[in-house]
Protein backbone atom coordinates (compact mmCIF):
# COMPACT_ATOMS: atom_id res chain seq x y z
CA UNK A 1 0.00 0.00 0.00
CA UNK A 2 1.41 3.64 -0.39
CA UNK A 3 2.02 5.74 2.83
CA UNK A 4 1.05 9.01 2.86
CA UNK A 5 3.20 11.60 3.44
CA UNK A 6 2.18 13.31 6.76
CA UNK A 7 4.20 16.82 7.32
CA UNK A 8 2.79 17.03 11.04
CA UNK A 9 5.22 13.93 12.19
CA UNK A 10 7.01 15.47 15.44
CA UNK A 11 5.14 17.61 17.61
CA UNK A 12 7.83 18.87 19.87
CA UNK A 13 6.42 20.09 23.57
CA UNK A 14 8.57 23.21 24.44
CA UNK A 15 7.66 24.62 28.11
CA UNK A 16 6.00 27.72 27.33
CA UNK A 17 8.26 29.66 29.96
CA UNK A 18 11.37 28.62 28.51
CA UNK A 19 11.62 30.57 25.63
CA UNK A 20 15.57 30.59 24.62
CA UNK A 21 14.61 26.76 23.48
CA UNK A 22 11.35 27.94 21.61
CA UNK A 23 13.03 28.30 17.86
CA UNK A 24 13.14 25.97 14.86
CA UNK A 25 16.68 25.39 15.27
CA UNK A 26 16.51 24.54 18.36
CA UNK A 27 13.67 22.20 17.73
CA UNK A 28 15.59 19.86 15.24
CA UNK A 29 13.37 20.38 12.57
CA UNK A 30 10.20 19.53 14.62
CA UNK A 31 7.18 19.72 12.22
CA UNK A 32 5.33 20.81 14.99
CA UNK A 33 6.25 23.37 17.90
CA UNK A 34 3.36 22.90 20.85
CA UNK A 35 4.75 25.91 23.73
CA UNK A 36 2.90 23.99 26.29
CA UNK A 37 0.90 25.63 29.25
CA UNK A 38 0.86 22.15 31.09
CA UNK A 39 2.70 20.15 33.27
CA UNK A 40 5.92 21.29 32.15
CA UNK A 41 5.37 24.66 33.20
CA UNK A 42 5.31 24.94 36.98
CA UNK A 43 2.08 26.33 38.51
CA UNK A 44 4.25 29.58 39.72
CA UNK A 45 5.48 30.01 36.27
CA UNK A 46 2.33 29.94 34.28
CA UNK A 47 1.35 33.32 34.26
CA UNK A 48 4.52 34.76 33.19
CA UNK A 49 4.29 32.02 30.49
CA UNK A 50 1.05 33.16 29.19
CA UNK A 51 2.20 36.48 29.17
CA UNK A 52 5.20 35.91 26.85
CA UNK A 53 3.00 33.27 24.42
CA UNK A 54 2.15 35.94 21.54
CA UNK A 55 6.07 37.14 20.94
CA UNK A 56 7.09 33.76 21.29
CA UNK A 57 4.20 32.76 18.69
CA UNK A 58 5.17 35.50 16.26
CA UNK A 59 8.88 34.78 16.56
CA UNK A 60 8.28 31.06 15.72
CA UNK A 61 5.88 31.98 12.66
CA UNK A 62 7.79 34.35 11.36
CA UNK A 63 10.47 31.54 11.02
CA UNK A 64 7.41 28.88 9.34
CA UNK A 65 7.12 26.94 11.83
CA UNK A 66 3.45 25.42 12.78
CA UNK A 67 2.95 26.59 16.31
CA UNK A 68 0.43 25.15 18.39
CA UNK A 69 -0.40 25.74 22.65
CA UNK A 70 -1.21 22.96 24.84
CA UNK A 71 -3.57 24.27 27.27
CA UNK A 72 -3.89 23.02 30.77
CA UNK A 73 -7.31 21.87 31.25
CA UNK A 74 -8.21 23.56 34.37
CA UNK A 75 -7.41 26.91 33.07
CA UNK A 76 -8.32 26.42 29.43
CA UNK A 77 -10.15 29.75 29.30
CA UNK A 78 -7.20 31.87 30.68
CA UNK A 79 -4.41 30.04 27.85
CA UNK A 80 -6.52 30.29 25.33
CA UNK A 81 -7.07 33.65 26.04
CA UNK A 82 -3.70 33.95 25.85
CA UNK A 83 -2.48 31.39 22.77
CA UNK A 84 -5.02 33.15 19.93
CA UNK A 85 -3.01 35.72 17.80
CA UNK A 86 -2.12 35.73 14.48
CA UNK A 87 0.80 33.36 13.79
CA UNK A 88 -0.96 30.41 15.78
CA UNK A 89 -1.85 27.09 14.66
CA UNK A 90 -3.79 25.95 16.87
CA UNK A 91 -4.34 24.88 20.31
CA UNK A 92 -4.06 21.23 21.89
CA UNK A 93 -6.85 20.37 24.16
CA UNK A 94 -6.50 17.63 26.81
CA UNK A 95 -8.25 15.38 28.08
CA UNK A 96 -12.49 17.01 26.63
CA UNK A 97 -14.68 14.10 28.05
CA UNK A 98 -17.95 15.51 26.46
CA UNK A 99 -18.85 17.84 22.68
CA UNK A 100 -19.91 20.74 25.23
CA UNK A 101 -16.39 20.98 26.08
CA UNK A 102 -15.09 21.58 22.49
CA UNK A 103 -18.01 23.64 21.42
CA UNK A 104 -17.80 26.25 24.58
CA UNK A 105 -13.36 26.07 23.42
CA UNK A 106 -14.63 26.53 19.82
CA UNK A 107 -16.69 29.47 21.04
CA UNK A 108 -14.06 31.44 22.66
CA UNK A 109 -11.65 30.91 20.10
CA UNK A 110 -14.14 32.26 17.39
CA UNK A 111 -14.48 35.69 19.67
CA UNK A 112 -11.16 36.12 19.90
CA UNK A 113 -10.28 35.38 16.80
CA UNK A 114 -12.89 37.87 15.84
CA UNK A 115 -11.37 40.84 18.40
CA UNK A 116 -7.88 39.84 17.25
CA UNK A 117 -7.99 39.97 13.38
CA UNK A 118 -7.24 36.41 13.27
CA UNK A 119 -9.15 34.89 10.24
CA UNK A 120 -12.36 33.24 11.69
CA UNK A 121 -12.24 29.23 11.43
CA UNK A 122 -8.64 28.99 11.29
CA UNK A 123 -7.23 28.21 14.73
CA UNK A 124 -7.07 24.03 14.79
CA UNK A 125 -7.79 22.03 17.93
CA UNK A 126 -6.36 18.56 18.70
CA UNK A 127 -7.73 16.48 20.69
CA UNK A 128 -5.63 14.47 23.50
CA UNK A 129 -7.67 12.22 24.80
CA UNK A 130 -6.76 11.34 28.24
CA UNK A 131 -9.37 9.56 30.29
CA UNK A 132 -11.63 6.20 30.04
CA UNK A 133 -14.59 8.53 29.18
CA UNK A 134 -12.68 10.39 25.97
CA UNK A 135 -11.97 6.86 24.43
CA UNK A 136 -15.79 6.07 24.58
CA UNK A 137 -16.79 9.93 23.78
CA UNK A 138 -13.95 9.78 20.71
CA UNK A 139 -16.52 9.89 17.70
CA UNK A 140 -18.76 12.59 19.14
CA UNK A 141 -15.70 14.41 20.71
CA UNK A 142 -13.86 14.63 16.92
CA UNK A 143 -17.58 15.88 15.63
CA UNK A 144 -17.58 19.03 18.02
CA UNK A 145 -16.03 21.44 16.03
CA UNK A 146 -15.01 21.86 12.45
CA UNK A 147 -11.54 23.20 13.71
CA UNK A 148 -10.38 19.64 15.18
CA UNK A 149 -7.67 18.11 12.90
CA UNK A 150 -6.02 15.44 14.73
CA UNK A 151 -7.02 13.24 17.51
CA UNK A 152 -4.17 11.94 19.70
CA UNK A 153 -3.73 9.14 22.82
CA UNK A 154 -2.91 10.78 25.57
CA UNK A 155 0.00 9.90 28.45
CA UNK A 156 0.69 6.25 29.08
CA UNK A 157 -0.41 7.38 32.85
CA UNK A 158 -3.98 7.03 31.42
CA UNK A 159 -3.34 3.44 31.04
CA UNK A 160 -2.08 3.08 34.92
CA UNK A 161 -4.82 4.74 36.13
CA UNK A 162 -7.41 2.66 34.15
CA UNK A 163 -5.78 -0.12 36.29
CA UNK A 164 -3.54 -2.10 34.06
CA UNK A 165 -0.33 -2.74 35.53
CA UNK A 166 2.35 -1.83 32.95
CA UNK A 167 4.42 -4.98 31.29
CA UNK A 168 6.45 -4.58 28.10
CA UNK A 169 4.00 -5.89 26.13
CA UNK A 170 1.07 -3.28 27.14
CA UNK A 171 -1.80 -4.51 25.57
CA UNK A 172 -4.27 -2.13 26.92
CA UNK A 173 -2.30 0.95 25.56
CA UNK A 174 -2.94 -1.06 22.37
CA UNK A 175 -6.15 -0.97 22.27
CA UNK A 176 -6.49 2.35 23.41
CA UNK A 177 -4.63 3.57 20.33
CA UNK A 178 -6.57 1.28 18.23
CA UNK A 179 -9.93 2.94 19.23
CA UNK A 180 -8.08 6.40 18.65
CA UNK A 181 -6.95 5.39 15.32
CA UNK A 182 -10.35 4.18 14.09
CA UNK A 183 -11.91 7.48 15.53
CA UNK A 184 -9.67 9.66 13.68
CA UNK A 185 -9.89 7.56 10.19
CA UNK A 186 -13.36 7.52 10.30
CA UNK A 187 -13.48 11.86 11.02
CA UNK A 188 -10.50 11.92 8.74
CA UNK A 189 -8.60 13.45 11.51
CA UNK A 190 -4.43 12.79 12.11
CA UNK A 191 -4.04 10.25 14.79
CA UNK A 192 -1.59 10.83 16.82
CA UNK A 193 0.52 8.63 19.28
CA UNK A 194 3.69 6.23 19.54
CA UNK A 195 3.66 3.31 21.45
CA UNK A 196 5.51 4.21 24.11
CA UNK A 197 6.89 1.66 26.98
CA UNK A 198 6.54 2.02 30.66
CA UNK A 199 10.20 3.00 31.80
CA UNK A 200 10.97 4.63 28.79
CA UNK A 201 8.77 7.88 27.70
CA UNK A 202 8.64 11.75 27.47
CA UNK A 203 12.03 13.20 28.07
CA UNK A 204 13.52 9.81 29.63
CA UNK A 205 12.88 7.62 26.08
CA UNK A 206 16.39 6.92 24.37
CA UNK A 207 16.52 7.46 20.74
CA UNK A 208 16.22 4.09 20.03
CA UNK A 209 13.07 3.69 22.06
CA UNK A 210 11.46 6.50 20.27
CA UNK A 211 12.70 5.27 17.36
CA UNK A 212 10.76 1.76 18.29
CA UNK A 213 7.70 3.68 19.57
CA UNK A 214 6.94 5.66 16.44
CA UNK A 215 7.87 2.64 13.79
CA UNK A 216 5.34 0.56 16.03
CA UNK A 217 2.69 3.73 15.78
CA UNK A 218 3.61 3.73 12.22
CA UNK A 219 2.69 0.24 11.67
CA UNK A 220 -0.64 0.68 13.95
CA UNK A 221 -1.71 3.12 11.57
CA UNK A 222 -0.38 6.40 13.25
CA UNK A 223 1.54 9.36 11.18
CA UNK A 224 2.62 11.57 14.02
CA UNK A 225 3.28 12.28 18.06
CA UNK A 226 4.31 14.27 20.53
CA UNK A 227 8.11 14.65 21.30
CA UNK A 228 8.88 15.63 25.13
CA UNK A 229 12.24 16.40 23.95
CA UNK A 230 14.15 17.61 20.81
CA UNK A 231 16.11 14.92 20.77
CA UNK A 232 13.22 12.50 19.59
CA UNK A 233 12.54 14.59 16.69
CA UNK A 234 14.74 13.12 14.39
CA UNK A 235 13.85 9.27 15.55
CA UNK A 236 10.09 10.44 15.49
CA UNK A 237 11.11 11.44 11.43
CA UNK A 238 12.64 7.87 11.17
CA UNK A 239 9.96 6.17 12.80
CA UNK A 240 6.94 7.57 11.12
CA UNK A 241 7.61 6.92 6.85
CA UNK B 1 -21.96 -23.24 18.59
CA UNK B 2 -21.99 -21.62 15.77
CA UNK B 3 -25.43 -20.46 13.96
CA UNK B 4 -24.16 -21.32 10.98
CA UNK B 5 -21.92 -24.14 9.94
CA UNK B 6 -19.88 -22.07 7.39
CA UNK B 7 -16.22 -22.89 7.65
CA UNK B 8 -15.28 -22.20 4.10
CA UNK B 9 -16.40 -19.48 1.66
CA UNK B 10 -15.26 -18.58 -1.75
CA UNK B 11 -15.77 -15.74 -3.85
CA UNK B 12 -16.78 -16.66 -7.58
CA UNK B 13 -17.79 -14.19 -10.18
CA UNK B 14 -21.69 -14.56 -12.01
CA UNK B 15 -19.56 -14.04 -15.49
CA UNK B 16 -17.01 -16.69 -14.54
CA UNK B 17 -18.06 -19.15 -17.83
CA UNK B 18 -16.67 -21.97 -15.07
CA UNK B 19 -18.91 -21.12 -12.55
CA UNK B 20 -20.80 -24.36 -11.79
CA UNK B 21 -17.63 -26.33 -12.22
CA UNK B 22 -15.80 -24.41 -10.14
CA UNK B 23 -18.36 -24.23 -6.95
CA UNK B 24 -19.04 -28.32 -7.68
CA UNK B 25 -15.46 -29.08 -7.10
CA UNK B 26 -14.96 -26.78 -4.44
CA UNK B 27 -16.50 -28.63 -1.44
CA UNK B 28 -16.87 -25.03 -0.01
CA UNK B 29 -19.84 -24.48 2.59
CA UNK B 30 -21.11 -21.24 0.95
CA UNK B 31 -20.32 -19.70 -2.61
CA UNK B 32 -20.29 -15.62 -2.68
CA UNK B 33 -21.38 -14.79 -6.08
CA UNK B 34 -19.59 -11.41 -7.39
CA UNK B 35 -21.99 -9.88 -9.93
CA UNK B 36 -20.51 -7.84 -13.13
CA UNK B 37 -22.17 -4.65 -13.77
CA UNK B 38 -21.62 -3.68 -17.92
CA UNK B 39 -21.04 -0.13 -18.11
CA UNK B 40 -23.47 1.45 -20.86
CA UNK B 41 -26.35 -1.33 -20.33
CA UNK B 42 -29.32 -1.66 -18.49
CA UNK B 43 -27.19 -3.64 -15.91
CA UNK B 44 -30.24 -4.31 -13.76
CA UNK B 45 -32.15 -6.07 -16.65
CA UNK B 46 -28.73 -8.82 -17.54
CA UNK B 47 -28.62 -9.36 -13.64
CA UNK B 48 -32.01 -10.59 -13.66
CA UNK B 49 -31.45 -12.58 -16.34
CA UNK B 50 -28.48 -13.59 -15.45
CA UNK B 51 -29.12 -14.51 -11.41
CA UNK B 52 -31.19 -17.26 -11.51
CA UNK B 53 -29.00 -19.53 -13.42
CA UNK B 54 -25.91 -18.17 -11.28
CA UNK B 55 -27.90 -19.28 -7.74
CA UNK B 56 -28.78 -22.64 -9.54
CA UNK B 57 -25.21 -22.90 -10.86
CA UNK B 58 -23.49 -22.18 -7.77
CA UNK B 59 -25.53 -24.56 -5.41
CA UNK B 60 -24.83 -28.28 -7.26
CA UNK B 61 -22.50 -29.07 -4.65
CA UNK B 62 -24.76 -28.32 -1.57
CA UNK B 63 -23.36 -24.91 -0.95
CA UNK B 64 -25.02 -21.98 0.47
CA UNK B 65 -25.30 -19.29 -2.25
CA UNK B 66 -25.05 -15.17 -1.44
CA UNK B 67 -24.36 -12.72 -3.25
CA UNK B 68 -22.02 -9.78 -2.71
CA UNK B 69 -23.29 -6.16 -3.31
CA UNK B 70 -22.02 -2.95 -2.71
CA UNK B 71 -23.60 -1.21 0.65
CA UNK B 72 -24.48 2.44 -0.77
CA UNK B 73 -26.12 1.07 -4.45
CA UNK B 74 -27.72 -2.09 -2.67
CA UNK B 75 -30.98 -0.52 -3.00
CA UNK B 76 -30.58 -1.36 -7.01
CA UNK B 77 -28.43 -3.65 -6.92
CA UNK B 78 -31.51 -6.19 -4.02
CA UNK B 79 -33.70 -5.90 -6.86
CA UNK B 80 -31.47 -7.10 -9.81
CA UNK B 81 -30.34 -10.17 -8.04
CA UNK B 82 -32.47 -11.50 -5.29
CA UNK B 83 -34.01 -14.83 -6.01
CA UNK B 84 -35.38 -18.08 -4.84
CA UNK B 85 -32.65 -20.17 -4.19
CA UNK B 86 -30.26 -17.43 -2.71
CA UNK B 87 -29.35 -17.68 1.13
CA UNK B 88 -28.42 -14.42 1.35
CA UNK B 89 -26.59 -10.79 0.98
CA UNK B 90 -23.30 -9.63 1.58
CA UNK B 91 -23.14 -5.92 2.12
CA UNK B 92 -19.53 -4.76 1.44
CA UNK B 93 -19.23 -1.32 3.43
CA UNK B 94 -21.91 -0.37 5.20
CA UNK B 95 -21.61 3.07 7.15
CA UNK B 96 -24.02 3.20 9.04
CA UNK B 97 -27.24 1.27 10.60
CA UNK B 98 -29.67 3.08 7.97
CA UNK B 99 -28.59 1.84 5.09
CA UNK B 100 -28.81 -1.60 6.38
CA UNK B 101 -32.79 -1.00 7.52
CA UNK B 102 -33.21 0.36 4.16
CA UNK B 103 -31.39 -3.22 2.19
CA UNK B 104 -33.38 -5.59 5.05
CA UNK B 105 -36.57 -3.34 4.11
CA UNK B 106 -36.16 -4.05 0.27
CA UNK B 107 -35.70 -7.83 1.36
CA UNK B 108 -38.69 -7.64 2.98
CA UNK B 109 -40.40 -6.29 -0.44
CA UNK B 110 -38.55 -8.96 -2.82
CA UNK B 111 -39.56 -11.82 -0.17
CA UNK B 112 -43.31 -10.92 -0.88
CA UNK B 113 -42.84 -10.29 -4.62
CA UNK B 114 -40.93 -13.21 -5.13
CA UNK B 115 -42.56 -16.14 -3.47
CA UNK B 116 -39.60 -16.24 -0.92
CA UNK B 117 -39.98 -17.40 2.73
CA UNK B 118 -40.54 -14.26 4.73
CA UNK B 119 -37.64 -13.17 6.85
CA UNK B 120 -35.23 -16.08 5.46
CA UNK B 121 -32.92 -14.25 3.41
CA UNK B 122 -29.77 -13.26 5.98
CA UNK B 123 -27.30 -10.21 5.17
CA UNK B 124 -23.57 -10.86 6.64
CA UNK B 125 -21.84 -7.77 6.53
CA UNK B 126 -18.05 -6.95 4.92
CA UNK B 127 -16.70 -4.33 6.99
CA UNK B 128 -13.71 -2.36 5.15
CA UNK B 129 -14.02 1.06 6.84
CA UNK B 130 -12.70 2.77 10.28
CA UNK B 131 -17.08 3.93 10.11
CA UNK B 132 -17.92 0.36 9.79
CA UNK B 133 -15.78 -0.96 12.33
CA UNK B 134 -16.77 2.07 14.66
CA UNK B 135 -20.10 1.77 14.07
CA UNK B 136 -20.10 -1.88 14.08
CA UNK B 137 -22.35 -2.72 16.88
CA UNK B 138 -25.23 -0.02 15.90
CA UNK B 139 -24.97 -1.88 12.32
CA UNK B 140 -25.49 -5.32 13.07
CA UNK B 141 -28.59 -4.59 15.73
CA UNK B 142 -30.08 -2.78 12.78
CA UNK B 143 -31.71 -5.76 11.35
CA UNK B 144 -32.58 -9.21 12.52
CA UNK B 145 -31.40 -10.82 9.09
CA UNK B 146 -28.21 -10.05 10.84
CA UNK B 147 -25.52 -13.57 9.70
CA UNK B 148 -22.09 -13.11 9.44
CA UNK B 149 -19.69 -10.40 10.23
CA UNK B 150 -16.35 -10.18 8.05
CA UNK B 151 -13.89 -7.51 7.74
CA UNK B 152 -12.50 -7.04 3.97
CA UNK B 153 -8.63 -7.07 5.77
CA UNK B 154 -7.37 -5.44 2.74
CA UNK B 155 -9.61 -2.35 2.17
CA UNK B 156 -9.68 -1.84 5.98
CA UNK B 157 -5.48 -1.35 6.37
CA UNK B 158 -5.92 0.83 3.51
CA UNK B 159 -9.15 2.64 4.92
CA UNK B 160 -6.84 3.15 8.61
CA UNK B 161 -3.73 3.67 6.57
CA UNK B 162 -2.08 0.68 7.87
CA UNK B 163 1.04 -0.35 5.76
CA UNK B 164 0.95 -3.91 5.16
CA UNK B 165 3.71 -5.81 7.13
CA UNK B 166 3.10 -9.56 7.55
CA UNK B 167 6.26 -10.20 9.93
CA UNK B 168 4.94 -8.02 13.17
CA UNK B 169 4.74 -9.93 16.86
CA UNK B 170 1.50 -8.54 17.24
CA UNK B 171 -1.45 -8.04 14.71
CA UNK B 172 -2.21 -4.56 13.95
CA UNK B 173 -5.97 -5.04 13.76
CA UNK B 174 -6.15 -7.58 17.05
CA UNK B 175 -8.94 -5.30 19.07
CA UNK B 176 -10.89 -4.48 15.50
CA UNK B 177 -10.79 -8.09 15.34
CA UNK B 178 -11.92 -8.88 19.16
CA UNK B 179 -14.74 -6.25 18.40
CA UNK B 180 -16.13 -7.15 15.18
CA UNK B 181 -16.21 -11.28 16.88
CA UNK B 182 -17.72 -9.60 19.67
CA UNK B 183 -20.53 -7.53 18.14
CA UNK B 184 -21.58 -10.43 15.77
CA UNK B 185 -21.89 -13.35 18.98
CA UNK B 186 -23.93 -10.28 20.72
CA UNK B 187 -27.02 -10.50 17.75
CA UNK B 188 -26.24 -14.18 17.35
CA UNK B 189 -24.34 -14.51 14.75
CA UNK B 190 -20.79 -15.41 13.94
CA UNK B 191 -17.85 -13.86 12.45
CA UNK B 192 -15.63 -15.14 9.56
CA UNK B 193 -11.80 -14.49 9.61
CA UNK B 194 -8.41 -15.92 9.01
CA UNK B 195 -5.71 -15.28 11.38
CA UNK B 196 -2.64 -12.73 10.78
CA UNK B 197 -0.77 -12.36 8.35
CA UNK B 198 -2.14 -14.54 6.15
CA UNK B 199 -5.77 -13.09 6.10
CA UNK B 200 -3.55 -10.23 4.41
CA UNK B 201 -1.46 -11.91 2.37
CA UNK B 202 -3.93 -14.14 1.13
CA UNK B 203 -1.19 -16.62 -0.42
CA UNK B 204 -1.31 -20.29 -1.19
CA UNK B 205 0.85 -21.27 1.46
CA UNK B 206 1.93 -25.15 2.97
CA UNK B 207 -0.36 -27.25 4.58
CA UNK B 208 0.94 -27.03 7.80
CA UNK B 209 1.34 -23.39 8.03
CA UNK B 210 -2.62 -22.78 6.46
CA UNK B 211 -3.55 -25.80 9.68
CA UNK B 212 -2.01 -23.37 12.25
CA UNK B 213 -3.44 -20.48 11.03
CA UNK B 214 -6.88 -21.86 10.88
CA UNK B 215 -6.39 -23.16 14.44
CA UNK B 216 -5.64 -19.81 15.23
CA UNK B 217 -8.27 -18.16 13.43
CA UNK B 218 -11.19 -20.67 15.24
CA UNK B 219 -9.26 -20.43 18.81
CA UNK B 220 -10.27 -16.30 18.59
CA UNK B 221 -13.64 -17.01 17.68
CA UNK B 222 -13.75 -16.94 13.65
CA UNK B 223 -16.10 -19.46 12.75
CA UNK B 224 -14.89 -19.85 9.07
CA UNK B 225 -12.96 -17.86 6.41
CA UNK B 226 -13.42 -16.77 3.02
CA UNK B 227 -11.12 -18.69 1.15
CA UNK B 228 -8.37 -16.25 -1.13
CA UNK B 229 -7.10 -19.64 -2.54
CA UNK B 230 -9.39 -22.57 -3.65
CA UNK B 231 -6.53 -25.02 -1.48
CA UNK B 232 -7.78 -23.53 1.56
CA UNK B 233 -11.44 -24.80 1.37
CA UNK B 234 -10.69 -28.72 2.22
CA UNK B 235 -8.37 -27.39 5.30
CA UNK B 236 -10.79 -24.55 6.44
CA UNK B 237 -13.89 -27.36 6.24
CA UNK B 238 -11.82 -29.38 8.73
CA UNK B 239 -10.28 -26.63 10.48
CA UNK B 240 -12.98 -24.31 11.43
CA UNK B 241 -14.63 -27.68 13.75
CA UNK B 242 -13.97 -29.58 16.84
CA UNK B 243 -10.97 -32.10 15.80
CA UNK B 244 -11.19 -35.92 16.15
CA UNK B 245 -9.07 -35.64 19.20
CA UNK B 246 -11.42 -33.00 20.93
CA UNK B 247 -14.59 -34.85 19.92
CA UNK B 248 -13.19 -37.57 21.91
CA UNK B 249 -12.08 -35.56 25.23
CA UNK B 250 -15.97 -33.92 25.54
CA UNK B 251 -17.13 -37.34 24.74
CA UNK B 252 -15.41 -38.57 27.81
CA UNK B 253 -15.94 -35.72 29.46
CA UNK B 254 -19.56 -35.71 29.15
CA UNK B 255 -19.27 -39.48 30.15
CA UNK B 256 -17.38 -38.96 33.27
CA UNK B 257 -19.29 -35.84 34.79
CA UNK B 258 -22.24 -37.86 34.92
CA UNK B 259 -20.99 -40.74 36.42
CA UNK B 260 -20.19 -38.14 38.74
CA UNK B 261 -23.40 -36.48 39.26
CA UNK B 262 -24.83 -39.96 40.02
CA UNK B 263 -22.31 -40.32 42.50
CA UNK B 264 -23.84 -36.93 43.82
CA UNK B 265 -20.18 -35.30 42.78
CA UNK B 266 -20.64 -32.01 41.35
CA UNK B 267 -17.30 -32.35 39.81
CA UNK B 268 -14.92 -35.32 39.12
CA UNK B 269 -11.46 -35.22 37.63
CA UNK B 270 -10.43 -36.73 34.49
CA UNK B 271 -6.46 -36.84 33.62
CA UNK B 272 -5.52 -34.31 36.44
CA UNK B 273 -8.62 -31.96 34.88
CA UNK B 274 -11.38 -30.90 37.49
CA UNK B 275 -14.18 -31.35 34.93
CA UNK B 276 -17.66 -29.34 36.32
CA UNK B 277 -20.70 -27.59 35.28
CA UNK B 278 -18.75 -25.32 32.44
CA UNK B 279 -16.60 -27.81 31.17
CA UNK B 280 -19.73 -30.36 30.87
CA UNK B 281 -21.22 -27.33 29.09
CA UNK B 282 -17.90 -26.59 26.68
CA UNK B 283 -18.47 -30.54 25.88
CA UNK B 284 -22.28 -30.42 25.04
CA UNK B 285 -21.53 -27.21 22.53
CA UNK B 286 -18.34 -28.74 21.29
CA UNK B 287 -20.16 -32.28 19.91
CA UNK B 288 -23.72 -30.74 19.16
CA UNK B 289 -21.09 -28.43 16.95
CA UNK B 290 -19.49 -31.45 15.66
CA UNK B 291 -22.86 -33.39 15.12
CA UNK B 292 -24.37 -30.37 12.86
CA UNK B 293 -20.60 -30.25 11.20
CA UNK B 294 -21.44 -33.81 10.13
CA UNK B 295 -24.78 -33.07 9.11
CA UNK B 296 -23.56 -30.48 6.52
CA UNK B 297 -21.03 -33.00 5.34
CA UNK B 298 -23.58 -35.34 4.66
CA UNK B 299 -26.03 -32.70 2.63
CA UNK B 300 -22.74 -32.04 0.47
CA UNK B 301 -22.29 -35.31 -0.50
CA UNK B 302 -25.85 -36.50 -1.18
CA UNK B 303 -25.78 -33.22 -3.57
CA UNK B 304 -22.96 -34.51 -4.78
CA UNK B 305 -24.11 -37.86 -5.35
CA UNK B 306 -27.48 -36.39 -7.10
CA UNK B 307 -25.66 -33.93 -9.51
CA UNK B 308 -23.43 -37.49 -10.83
CA UNK B 309 -27.36 -39.35 -10.83
CA UNK B 310 -28.23 -36.44 -12.96
CA UNK B 311 -25.53 -36.00 -15.43
CA UNK B 312 -25.22 -40.09 -15.93
CA UNK B 313 -29.37 -39.65 -16.63
CA UNK B 314 -28.93 -37.40 -18.97
CA UNK B 315 -25.94 -39.35 -20.58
Amino acid sequence: MTTKKNPRRSWLIVPADQAAVSTPVQSQGADVIVLDLEYTVPPKNKESARAGLSVQIAQLAAASAQVFVRVDCATRWADVRAAVTRGLTGIVLPSPEEPADIVEIDALITELEKARGVEVGSTEIVLMLESAKCFWNADTLGRASNRVTAMGVGRIDLSMMLGAVPQNEFRLYRFLMTRTLVAARMLGKQPLGAFWRPGSRGGLASVADTLRAAREARLLGFSGCVCAVPEQVAPVHAGFV
Amino acid sequence: MPPYIRRSLIALSIDDPKLAEKAFDSWADAIVLDIVKQAAQDWQQTLKAQMPLAIAAASRGGAEVFVRLNAQTAYAELDATVFAGLAGVVLVGVADAAELVLASAKLDALELERGILQGSLEIDLEINTAQGVWNSLEIARASSRIGTLTINEQALYQNLDIPFETTLEVEPIEFIKGQIITVATSVNGQAQGMSYPLCITQKEVDETTLKKAILRARDTGFKGALCAQPSWVKLCNEGFRPSADEVEYYKEVRQVFAEGLKRGLASVPLNGKMIDVPVDLRAEVYLEWADRVALRDQQKIQAHQQQAISLQSLN
